[in-house]
């Protein structure tokens, strides 16, 4: 515990970690502003191609469907703010010469890099957390409340959410983005276990997960193939929060690889750290 | 009593070996260091000092051999060991982003409980109370190494193992952090464990020493025990010169090399120094200036003759 407080205090002592922060809140500000000045412009998008056949009353454009659009847009985004910190947490330590400092205490190596790979978890819970907080408050404060409406048009499926019930669907969801960024952390975390600067796991990081999201969409048979093997197809199941009734069958299995991926990365990160020389 | 204790082997290493792929950086390594040594580990650049302090600080798993201290098994009590030693390897590189106090709060506190005042009084004996709270970014590198010993001091370790301790300093940050380590043997009764390639660091500072070269150890014992072993070289000021050339080529145990503007270079057999003081004064020989040539660098290439690369 007191290796995990000294951890965190570490991270949050540095200016790069607030730099996620001030980005999210940046571009959310943004985004929720410039969709409060377009709200007719997007309401029209919105209900264009169903407005024919239903009758659709009451606040639409609201905070949780704002919420659900952000989340949408940036799960692409939000990997990369998690490796700044993840992908730093450990081989920081060898660049600065701090390793040196820190493994020759008595704490084990076990116990420091599970107080890391715990801080850099911490660290990932409270980015999408705070995502979440900023969109949902903000969504409030310029949109309102209101049932939630899903549009999947690549399904040719509209969702209505009661207004009572979203507030547990958003938990869920953001719960289950969590869950899929503790992969992306993980990963970033693994890299920093074998590297010696935090640029290369952080770029090492950002280029799998662009990689495996450009093979996953690929719309050739060969990718399609691909797909079920690639982590990232399954980091947007939070999705499946938003869908009526929950599909819970299509949510259980995307967790379980996920959380497979995370403990399998964390483990490989474990044995390394264990078995490395500290030679710089 | 003191005898006793000092014969107390605190470190043992046991044919100690580290192998980076086909080469040996350390090989067969056999370490004695006692309670109470200040015990110099002597090297050139690349002899294995830092792979030896690396592997008894847990940072290198040595490839054979093992390492006992305080009569334990460091593999297998690590942190009953490690909790009463401290060290610093090569360069004290602390958390710049934090305050000299918080780099000492969290490393101490990651051995033992350590209070505020424990902090400040480790700060004062380096000299670094007036900077407590700033960060360590604006230390100098003087600085940091003073960091790096308050921190070794911190845990009220037994053994400190320091590897280059004055590496990058000016003159003043070395004769500062001599005194500390000398300071830290002599009044807080510490065992100091010290690499160095400065060969006169040694001489001003340890009890005992080891010499290393490309990874084996060439020689151990006490500083004097080892340096007496060989005839030293002086040289010395008198007047008259000629009679007291004389006089000393009738010695059996002195060897004069030069005689010149009222200075002789002799080598004298070891154990005859004074004497030989005594032996020129009595003789009605004025003797204006007296001074070893003998040096650790003498003995150390002489030692490591036809296999040192410095």
């Amino acid at each position: 515990m007191k290796l995990f407080w000294f951890e965190t205090y570490k991270i949050f002592s540095r200016w790069r970690t607030y730099i996620s922060f001030g980005f999210i809140a940046l571009i959310v500000i943004m985004t929720e502003v410039v969709m409060k000045l377009s709200a007719n412009e997007i309401l029209y998008r919105m209900m264009r191609s169903f407005q024919k056949d239903f009758l659709i009353f009451g606040n639409v454009l609201n905070g949780w469907f704002i919420t659900a659009f952000i989340m949408n847009s940036l799960h692409i985004h939000i990997p990369f703010f998690i490796t700044l910190v993840a992908g730093d947490i450990v081989s920081n330590e060898a660049t600065s010469g701090t390793v040196r400092l820190l493994l020759i205490r008595p704490p084990s190596r076990s116990k420091i890099i599970t107080a890391k790979y715990l801080t850099t978890l911490f660290y990932t819970t409270g980015l999408v957390i705070f995502l979440g907080l900023i969109c949902i408050t903000l969504g409030f404060l310029l949109f309102g409340n209101g049932d939630l409406i899903m549009n999947y048009q690549t399904k040719l499926r509209i969702v209505f959410i009661p207004e009572a019930e979203v507030p547990l669907r958003m938990l869920l969801a953001f719960m289950a983005a969590v869950w899929s960024m503790t992969v992306v952390a993980s990963l970033a975390f693994f890299f920093s276990t074998l590297a010696e600067n935090s640029i290369g796991p952080i770029i090492g990081t950002m280029a799998v997960v662009i990689v495996f999201l450009v093979l996953g969409n690929f719309p050739f048979d060969f990718f399609r193939l691909l797909s079920p093997y690639l982590f990232t197809t399954y980091m947007v199941f939070w999705q499946r929060f938003f869908d009526q009734p929950i599909p819970w069958r299509e949510i259980v299995r995307p967790a379980v690889i996920l959380g497979l991926h995370s403990i399998g990365l964390f483990s490989i990160a474990f044995i390394v750290f264990n078995r490395k020389d500290i030679k710089s | 009593m003191e005898d006793d204790s000092r014969k107390e082997v605190i470190l043992r290493t046991r044919d100690l070996s580290k192998k980076f792929g086909k080469r040996w950086a350390a090989k067969d390594l056999n370490l004695e260091v006692h309670r109470g040594d200040v015990f110099c580990f002597l090297g050139p650049n690349g002899a294995g000092k830092s792979t030896t302090i690396r592997m008894i600080l847990t940072l290198l798993m040595p490839s054979a051999g093992s390492i006992e201290i305080f009569g334990l098994d460091l593999r297998k009590d690590r942190y009953a060991v490690l909790s009463r030693v401290c060290g610093i390897v090569e360069k004290p590189d602390f958390y710049l982003y934090l305050s000299a106090y918080k780099n000492l709060e969290m490393l101490g506190s990651m051995t033992c409980r350590v209070q505020k005042e424990e902090i400040m009084e480790a700060l004062n004996v380096v000299g670094l109370t007036s900077r407590a709270f700033e960060k360590v970014k604006t230390f100098s590198h003087g600085m940091k190494q003073r960091l790096g010993i308050a921190q070794a001091l911190l845990t009220k370790p037994e053994l400190i193992i320091l590897d280059e301790p004055t590496m990058g300093l000016d003159p003043q940050g070395m004769k500062e952090v001599r005194g500390l380590i000398k300071e830290l043997a002599s009044e807080k009764k510490m065992t100091i464990f010290l690499s160095s390639h400065l060969l006169s660091e040694v001489e001003l500072v340890a009890t005992r020493m080891a010499v290393i070269n490309r990874g084996e150890l060439i020689a151990q014992g006490s500083v004097s025990e080892l340096l007496d072993k060989e005839p030293m070289e002086y040289s010395i000021q008198v007047s008259p010169l000629d009679s007291a050339v004389r006089l000393l080529e009738k010695l059996p145990w002195v060897e004069v090399l030069a005689a010149e503007d009222s200075k002789i270079e002799l080598r004298v057999e070891p154990g005859h120094a004074s004497r030989l003081n005594r032996f020129l004064v009595s003789n009605q020989i004025e003797v204006l200036s007296f001074y070893p040539h003998r040096t650790l660098e003498d003995f150390f290439l002489k030692i490591t003759e036809g296999t040192s690369e410095i």
